[in-house]
Parts: structure tokens; C-alpha cells; sequence
């Protein structure tokens, strides 16, 4: 009888321990939710945040998550700007949207919060973020000087802000190409403004030679990420290139280099020439043959 | 050769009705062209997809059929012409027969290219848009060229045995005789007839040598001028036609062999015949020798990274039983066969033909597959179907229809026409009693 229940004890274990290693690994993962505001060129504002887990000991950006993004501190209704899912990247963008006019006025700072629903491999995630409204603005002087002037909202005025990294640079595929030697350049306290001279004289611009020079916060912790271009004509001039029509060997039907047509047509007309010589020879042999 | 009259060379050599060997083997011939062209069918309806060829594999035995036609094609310039421009004699009777072996190939190499084409429909395109800077419509243009060449070098010496022919109207039958006339009823055998046709065949003998070299160095072209493991070489040129001659001299062998036992033409091919092409067998086989260890030993001599896949796979990987069953089947074997005198008699020559040509077939399997499945770049997310290439059997049955096409060409040329040049043997015949 002892017997029986000690199988018995031991075929529930077995019975029992798939079920215990499922439930292990089913085990949802946590998402953190990494929430970043910009400001592009004091026209629009966009939020961008990007999901990830720890996931074997590595954090990994995590796709198809649904986002929530609400202006202020609570997850509202009312305060709900859109949602988004997160890309291969793990990112998911939103435009701050002109209904949320009202709710941006009210104060110089501004609060988000963005939240995910838990689904089957991870838990919900909420991420916050707290800024304080500030404009980049950038201009240019003589002697192909670049200017960027940084002002914060307090209360309701704007007021310029001292000891705040710019990158001052020509903006490139790919990235910003700085305007010359110095990586990034502090706010002074009286403007709030940095001067960079611009040293990329022989650098490529379009047809009129036209670049865009840009001045950019990235990544501050009070104003988040603040960017403002304009373009300036300070660049070489590019002439729109193409071999299109051109003959060369890798061109497109009938544009074959002349040498080439030459040699080849040259070969092809001796060749058959010869053949055609001999043909004429066969009828010349069958009228021999006949005479 | 043994002095013989003339009325004797004439019934010796003019052309025989099929024994019954001769019809079964031309039954097997047509059985194995109509599965052939029953797979073809399939291939039309279904598409490509009834093929192994994929992304990678895009070239499989299809093209190493055209390859492998083009080489054994460029025989008839080098019996016919090269070997008649430096006055070499005693290959007369071995003349017609390479050059209806490369009319053959030749004409079945065009065919194979249209076999490769997805949408063969679209053939004409590449004579409407063509673009004259790529290789494929060199090939084009060149392989036409040396068919018609070929066709003219056949016909220009065979009008003198075409009024022999007419005049065994009784042995001809109706068709045969009508065939005849159409084709030589001119020929009177009239001195200025003649003047003009050794004067032709001179000529085509000078044109066709430039020819025939043009149309296999375009064909590795087409490999040889695109960026890959095995193709990116500057003498593959060389190294085709000197493998092309190999095949050509090979397959003269085994031609040689069946034509002189099936007709008993042991008079007109004899066993010096066999011991002279078999030194010329060995000599081009070490010719191709040299070009293929150079060929191999360089890169593997470097070992670059992107190589070093596709020659492992050679050496000792997944082609490595076909490398070196072709290296020594079309090369070492032979030599060592023919290099010696007993090697040179029919018999053994016919074996070593055998070898020549069927490993020169798989020697041209792996000039094309392996390097198209080791690209630079490495495969990913493909599926496991293209890291491969094994041939379905549609492709066996085309290709092997396509290469019994030619041999059943050949076949019927023997039929019809006399497979060794009457007229010219009677008048080397003829000399050789005066001399």
C-alpha cells in the first residue's frame, strides 16, 4: 500500500513537472520604455520612444509593441496624443498634434508618458519624461560665421540659456559634418548663443551651391533634443553628371564605344564577305557545270 | 594505304543502309531524343521550375551541355584545317568526320541555349535588342558564323563525291538520288570546277581557324568576364580551347573506331590512323594538362578567403569524386593509354576516347556549378534547395536528348552521305601508286 503511494507521488511529480518547467518559461519578460522629445527646427514636435528588455542577459530592442502617448502626467483619455508600434528598431515616432495646443500652453514645462499593454511575452511598460520648453535658433554672420541662439520659456518669457552643448555643423547624408574643428560649442550666459566659423569651404552643395548648415541640443537632459537649419549658399557648385548617352561598354543598347563597333562590324563584314564570296563561287561552279 | 582501284575505294566507301545494329542503335537514339523533347514539353508548360536551376545555380547542365557542344565542335578546324595547311595527309580519310561532328555539335549548341531560356518565345529579342558590348551576342553572332563555315567546308569536297554517288541510281532510291542531284547534279568534275573548289576550301580553311578560336575564347568570356570564385581568370581563353581540342580529338577517336568496325573501313582507317590521332591525343591532353594545373595551382597556391570555398569544394569537398574523375578520366588516363604503342591500337584508342570525352562532359559540369554555388558574397536566408544543385530528371532527359540529337545528326549524315571522302582517297590513292 506504501508502495502504490509512493509510485503515486511520483507519477504526480512527473505528471506535474512539464507543467512547472511551461509555466517557467512562459515567464514574462519587463519592457522598459525609453522616451525622447524633439523640437525640429521650432516648427514641429515629435516624440520617439524606443521599447526594450532584458533578454538573456542582453538588452534587445523589442518590435510590434503598441505604445500609448499622452501629454501630461496621467494616462488620460483625454491627454491621449495617438498610438504607435514599435518598428524593427524597437522605435515608435508620434508628431505632437495641433488638438494638444491647449494642453501644451498651460505651462513652460511639459510632461509625457507613454504606456504599453502587457502582452503574451511581456509585462506592460510606462515610461515618463519631464521638459522644459526651449527654442534653437540658427543664423548666420559675416565672414561665413554660424550663430545659434538657445532661449527657455520661465514663466512667460523667453529667456536665453548659458552652458548648453551645441553641435554646430553642415548637415550631410547620414549625419552632421562639423562646421570646423570644435566638436561642440557652450551657450554663452548674456545671448545663450554660440558662433562657429565655417572651414568646409570646398564641401558640395546642389546645383546653386546651396548646403544646410545646422545647430543642434542632443540628448539635454532639461530640453530633450532641439535642432534648427537653414540653407546658405557657401558650397561648391554641383553640375548634374551622367554617362547615360554616353558609349562606353557598360551603356545601354547602341551606345557601344566606336572602336568597338568598329572592330566588331569590321570582323563581321570581312567574315561574311568571304562567305558570301564562296557562295557566289558555288553558283559559279554550277554554271560550269551546265555550260 | 594499300593500292586499290578505284571501283573498289568507290563500293568500299559509298554509303550503307542500316544493318540491324544500326537500327536498333538508331530506335535507342530517337527513344532517348522523344523523352528528351517529352521533358522539354513539360519544361515549356511548367516553367523553369521543373528544373534544379535557382538563384545561385542559374547555370546547370544545360550550359555545361553548350560548353561541352562548342569544345567537341572545334575538332573539324583542326582536322580539317590546321592539320590541311601544314600538308598533313595522312588525315584525309578523318576530315568528313570531324567535320560533320562539329556540324552537329555546333548546330545542337545553339538548340541548348534556347533549352536554358526561361522564355524561349523571347529568342528574337536578342537579335532586336541586343546590346553588341556583351559576350552572350558574340557567341551569337560567332557560332552562327562557324555553322555556316562548317556547313560550307563539308559541302565544298563533297560535290565531287556527290556525282560518284548519282551514278549508283539503282542503290540510292528515289529520294536519296533526288537529294543528290539537288545537292551536286552540277558537278562535271571539270578542271576550273575544281580550281575553284580547292580554292574555296583553301579559303575556308584560313577563315575557319580564327573562327573556331573566336567562338570557344567568346564562350569562356561569358564566364570568364564576370566577377567569380573559379571564372575571374585571365587565360580561360587558352585553357577552353585547349580542352575543346582535347574533346574534338577524343571524340574523332571514338567516331573513328565505330565507323571503321561498323562499315569495315579497316582498309581506309587504319591502325596508324589510330596511333597517329593518338599521339595527337596525348599531345593536347598534356597541352591541357599544363593550362588546367595552372588554372588550379595559382589560386589554390594563394588561397584567398573568397576562393578557398569553391576550391576545397574541388579538392576535397562535395565535387571532389567529379574533379578528379574528370581530371583523370580526360587527362591522365589517356595519356598514360596512349603514350605507349599497344595504347595507339583501335581498340585501346576507342577506350581512351570514351575517357576523353566523357570526362571532358564533366569537366564542363564543373567549370560552371560549383562556382555559381560558392558566390563572394554568402548565402543567407535562402532556402536549403538553392545552396545545392542536383538535376532533375527533366534536365538529365533534355540533355541527354540533345547529345543523342547529335549523335542521331551524325548517324544519318553516315547514311546518307560517304562518311570518307571518296574522290580525295582515290586521288591519294592514285599519287601514292605514281610516288
Amino acid at each position: 500500500m506504501k508502495k502504490h503511494k509512493i509510485i503515486q507521488i511520483l507519477l504526480l511529480i512527473i505528471a506535474l513537472s512539464p507543467s512547472i518547467l511551461m509555466a517557467q518559461a512562459v515567464e514574462k519578460n519587463s519592457l522598459s520604455l525609453n522616451l525622447k522629445y524633439f523640437n525640429d527646427n521650432n516648427i514641429t514636435h515629435h516624440l520617439l520612444v524606443q521599447a526594450k528588455s532584458k533578454i538573456d542577459g542582453k538588452f534587445q530592442t523589442i518590435p510590434n509593441i503598441t505604445i500609448q502617448f499622452y501629454i501630461g502626467t496621467e494616462a488620460d483619455k483625454r491627454n491621449l496624443l495617438g498610438k504607435r508600434v514599435t518598428n524593427d528598431r524597437g522605435e515608435a515616432i508620434i508628431e505632437i498634434p495641433p488638438t494638444a495646443k491647449d494642453a501644451w500652453l498651460k505651462s513652460p514645462n511639459q510632461n509625457f508618458l507613454v504606456v504599453s499593454t502587457a502582452t503574451k511575452q511581456f509585462e506592460a511598460g510606462q515610461g515618463d519624461l519631464a521638459i522644459t520648453k526651449a527654442k534653437l535658433k540658427i543664423d548666420t554672420a559675416e565672414g561665413k560665421m554660424i550663430t545659434a541662439k538657445m532661449v527657455a520659456l520661465v514663466d512667460t518669457i523667453w529667456k536665453p540659456i548659458a552652458a548648453v552643448d551645441v553641435i554646430v555643423g553642415v548637415k550631410r547624408l547620414g549625419g552632421i559634418l562639423n562646421a570646423n574643428e570644435t566638436q561642440t560649442f557652450p551657450t554663452d550666459s548674456a545671448t545663450g548663443g554660440v558662433i562657429a566659423e565655417f572651414k568646409r569651404d570646398s564641401i558640395p552643395g546642389d546645383q546653386n551651391g546651396n548646403i544646410t548648415i545646422i545647430a543642434t541640443v542632443a540628448d539635454n537632459d532639461k530640453y530633450g533634443n532641439l535642432s534648427s537649419e537653414m540653407q546658405v549658399p557657401w558650397g561648391k557648385k554641383s553640375l548634374y553628371m551622367t554617362n547615360f548617352d554616353h558609349r562606353t561598354l557598360f551603356a545601354r543598347r547602341g551606345h557601344s564605344p566606336i572602336w568597338l563597333e568598329l572592330l566588331a562590324y569590321t570582323i563581321v563584314i570581312a567574315v561574311w564577305s568571304i562567305i558570301i564570296f564562296l557562295l557566289f563561287q558555288i553558283k559559279k561552279i554550277k554554271k560550269l557545270g551546265f555550260e | 594505304m594499300e593500292n586499290l582501284a578505284e571501283n573498289k575505294i568507290v563500293l568500299d566507301l559509298l554509303p550503307q543502309k542500316f544493318g540491324k545494329q544500326g537500327q536498333i542503335w538508331v530506335v535507342c537514339l530517337l527513344a532517348i531524343c522523344a523523352v528528351g523533347f517529352y521533358a522539354y514539353c513539360r519544361q515549356l508548360y511548367y516553367g523553369l521550375e521543373v528544373t534544379a536551376l535557382r538563384d545561385y545555380a542559374s547555370w546547370g547542365i544545360y550550359i555545361s551541355n553548350f560548353v561541352f557542344f562548342v569544345a567537341i565542335s572545334l575538332v573539324g578546324s583542326l582536322i580539317t584545317a590546321v592539320l590541311r595547311l601544314t600538308d598533313v595527309h595522312w588525315s584525309t580519310p578523318l576530315t568528313r568526320i570531324a567535320e560533320i561532328i562539329a556540324v552537329s555539335a555546333i548546330s545542337f549548341a545553339g538548340l541548348i541555349i534556347i533549352v536554358d531560356m526561361g522564355r524561349p518565345d523571347r529568342f528574337y529579342n536578342l537579335f532586336t535588342h541586343g546590346r553588341l558590348q556583351s559576350p552572350i551576342i558574340w557567341d551569337v553572332i560567332v557560332i552562327t558564323t562557324y555553322l555556316f563555315i562548317s556547313l560550307l567546308l563539308l559541302y565544298f569536297p563533297l560535290l565531287p563525291d556527290l556525282k560518284i554517288m548519282i551514278a549508283f541510281k539503282d542503290k540510292n532510291g528515289k529520294w536519296l538520288q533526288k537529294l543528290y542531284e539537288f545537292l551536286g547534279s552540277f558537278w562535271k568534275n571539270k578542271p576550273e570546277q575544281f580550281k575553284i573548289t580547292d580554292k574555296a576550301i583553301n579559303i575556308l580553311s584560313i577563315t575557319i581557324i580564327p573562327v573556331a578560336f573566336a567562338i570557344h575564347t567568346v564562350t569562356s568570356w561569358l564566364f570568364a568576364t564576370t566577377y567569380r570564385p573559379g571564372w575571374d581568370s585571365t587565360n580561360f581563353g587558352a585553357y577552353f580551347i585547349s580542352g575543346a581540342f582535347l574533346v574534338g580529338a577524343g571524340g574523332v577517336l571514338i567516331a573513328m573506331y565505330v565507323f571503321r568496325t561498323h562499315y569495315k573501313l579497316e582498309k581506309y582507317i587504319t591502325d596508324d590512323h589510330f596511333d597517329k590521332m593518338g599521339k595527337v591525343v596525348v599531345l593536347l591532353a598534356l597541352v591541357y594538362l599544363y593550362f588546367n594545373i595552372n588554372e588550379f595551382l595559382v589560386p589554390a597556391f594563394k588561397m584567398k578567403k573568397s576562393e578557398e570555398e569553391h576550391l576545397m569544394g574541388l579538392f576535397t569537398g562535395e565535387f571532389s569524386p567529379i574533379f578528379w574523375f574528370a581530371i583523370s578520366a580526360s587527362m591522365l588516363i589517356p595519356i598514360l593509354i596512349l603514350v605507349f604503342k599497344k595504347g595507339r591500337k583501335p581498340k585501346w584508342s576507342f577506350f581512351a576516347g570514351i575517357l576523353v570525352v566523357v570526362g571532358s562532359w564533366f569537366k564542363r559540369f564543373l567549370i560552371v556549378t560549383p562556382t555559381l554555388l560558392h558566390p563572394f558574397l554568402p548565402m543567407h536566408d535562402v532556402p536549403k534547395n538553392y545552396t545545392t544543385y542536383i538535376p532533375t530528371w527533366e534536365e538529365w532527359a533534355i540533355a541527354g536528348g540533345s547529345l543523342a540529337g547529335a549523335l542521331l545528326v551524325i548517324t544519318f549524315f553516315a547514311r546518307i552521305f560517304p562518311i570518307i571522302p571518296i574522290h580525295e582517297t582515290i586521288i591519294e590513292t592514285e599519287s601514292h601508286e605514281k610516288a
